[in-house]
């Protein structure tokens, strides 16, 4: 064998690596009957067939692809959020956040994988993947908003704009920052908690948490586009508290978590063929409950972060949003200021900029909301089933009479007894008894010798 | 495309194929009997490896200067499934603009069924 046949033949050993184990037998039989094929074009669409079996089969070129797209995304989020200006005063604090940000979405889902175990299925995988196309929007367009809010303005009519509705000289990372980043990172944290293998966490509960808190989102959004502005001026943004969208968004944000854990529940139950462990379904209604409200709030805080950016990028938007003049409400002596197009069109993407802190707001008020209402459902379940333990008659105690025996069924009880009746036939009686129809049969009686 | 079977029309080649030899029989053989590329043909023996229906080993004593070859043949129950397969309407109809696949030939499938 020549050189380059040796060569050759160790690229394509290295290239089997890439399958699974099982896969590799196949790899190198391609490669061994390569010899037989004639050589020139047709050995060589021989081999070219073999390496599209070895781009099917594999995987690790997947998961390669998948950590260079992430890689990829982040790098082209923090290259968009990096401050391309010293002079800017929000500068050292955006390089916190962004680098901050960048290792907490490197390193979290490492550590993670390391001690949770990766996703094992579709919807964790999903809701992975989205959780961190959000967090990846969120990260640009918070720095440009950020950016915005402390950047003084040139013109003298918005200078005054600026420094009336306090206007910082100098902006350093202060405690919100560093709540926010806490924020952040606690939410990426249970986000990989409840999609690793360890959570134990089932598919349908993830799918319920996801699809509830996007409808939660999505009204929540309809409702505060821009932060719970009351200076809104659009009709559509009335602000009021009998407005039915405000009440829709209201009962999402009680109702939505609680219906999402009992859809939860629900399928977790019927999914399994015993019941399940109570400890489990807490579980699965908590995940469900919590990831309503949290994805409800992450929607709403990237899509409310991009309407702001967009809203100070384009005049179209701002004038349709912002048609009135009562603009930075409780700001003194600033409508004698506003007297000139580009002042009042400042005072709008100001004002619009400064409203973005409500979207954090939201992010650590919504999931605490559904914590205390788990804890009170959880606390109002225990303390009904400790007053019934009371209530139980105790054996040789002197307590008050126990229940009256529940009266037999109709049928005697033998519909509940049959399947338990037909397994011991079938196990007794082997080849000649069958089991009736529409009673599951005991997979050991049914891989019994007969 | 599958036939009521559920095997493709390249798969029921590659099972009459392994029906006529039955015989080990090599990649590039049947690859040759059937007229299809390496990148179609794998995929397919590597899914009715799956199901169990076709068998593969190496070769044990390969010929001087050669690699060893991957060996094929169905199993039982690939035996059963092609006769079932072949026995029905097995010739494919060609799709437009595509090129139909060889058909299989009848005494082929008339060999299985006896």
């Amino acid at each position: 064998m020549s050189g380059l046949g040796r060569a050759g033949a160790a690229a394509w050993r290295g290239a089997a690596r890439l399958v699974p184990a099982g896969r590799r037998d196949w790899v190198e039989a391609i490669w061994a009957e390569a010899a037989e094929v004639p050589p020139g074009l047709r050995r060589l669409a021989w081999r070219a067939g073999g390496v599209r079996l070895i781009a099917r089969e594999a995987v690790t070129v997947r998961r390669a692809g998948g950590l260079l797209l992430f890689a990829a995304a982040v790098a082209a989020a923090a290259r968009a959020a990096w401050p391309g200006s010293s002079a800017s005063l929000a500068t050292p604090a955006e390089r916190v956040d962004v680098v901050t940000m960048v290792l907490l979405l490197a390193g979290l889902p490492l550590l993670a994988r390391w001690c949770l175990g990766p996703p094992d299925s579709r919807p964790a995988r999903w809701l992975r993947i989205g959780c961190y196309a959000a967090l990846l929007a969120l990260l640009p367009a918070r720095a440009a908003v950020e950016r915005f809010s402390y950047t003084p303005p040139r013109g003298s009519a918005e200078l005054r704009v600026y420094l009336l509705a306090g206007g910082t000289t100098q902006r350093v990372p202060g405690g919100s920052d560093i709540i926010i980043l806490v924020v952040i990172g606690l939410y990426l944290g249970a986000i990989l908690w409840m999609t690793s293998r360890r959570a134990r966490i089932a598919p349908a509960t993830l799918a319920a948490g996801v699809i509830a808190g996007v409808a939660f989102g999505l009204v929540m959004y309809t409702v505060a586009p821009l932060g719970l502005s009351k200076q809104a001026t659009n009709p559509w943004l009335p602000g009021s508290d009998i407005d039915p969208l405000m009440l829709l968004a209201w009962l999402l944000l009680l109702g939505g978590p609680v219906a999402a854990a009992v859809v939860a529940d629900r399928r977790y139950t019927a999914a399994s063929s015993s019941p399940p462990p109570a400890g489990d379904r807490i579980r699965q209604t908590t995940v469900a409950a919590l990831l309503t409200s949290m994805t409800g709030a992450l929607f709403v805080t990237v899509a409310g972060f991009a309407t702001t950016l967009a809203m100070i990028k384009a005049a179209w938007l701002r004038n349709w949003l912002y048609h009135g003049q009562h603009l930075l409400y409780g700001v003194r002596n600033l409508s004698a200021n506003l007297k000139n197009a580009p002042a009042i069109a400042y005072s709008h993407q100001l004002t619009g900029s400064a409203d973005t802190g409500a979207f954090f707001a939201m992010l650590i008020i919504f999931p605490l909301i559904t914590l205390v209402l788990n804890i009170w459902v959880a606390l109002s379940v225990w303390s009904g089933d400790a007053a019934a333990g009371r209530s139980d008659p105790r054996p040789g105690g002197g307590g008050p009479p126990g229940p009256e025996p529940a009266q037999d069924p109709p049928d005697g009880g033998r519909l509940a007894g049959l399947a338990d009746a037909d397994a011991g036939l079938a196990a007794a009686l082997p080849g000649i008894y069958e089991p009736g129809p529409g009673i599951e049969q005991d997979p050991l009686v049914a891989a019994a010798p007969r | 495309m599958s036939d009521r079977s559920g095997f493709s029309a390249q798969t029921l080649l590659v099972l009459a194929a392994l029906c006529e030899q039955p015989q080990w029989c090599h990649g590039y053989a049947l690859a040759r009997q059937t007229g299809l590329k390496s990148g179609t043909l794998y995929p397919i023996l590597i899914r009715l490896a799956d199901r169990g229906l076709v068998e593969a080993c190496w070769q044990d004593e390969p010929q001087p200067g050669r690699p060893r070859r991957h060996l094929y043949r169905l199993t039982a129950g690939g035996m059963a499934a092609a006769a079932a397969a072949l026995a029905g309407p097995a010739e494919p109809a060609a799709q437009p603009g595509k090129r139909a696949p060889r058909p299989v030939p009848g005494a082929m499938a008339r060999a299985v069924q006896q």
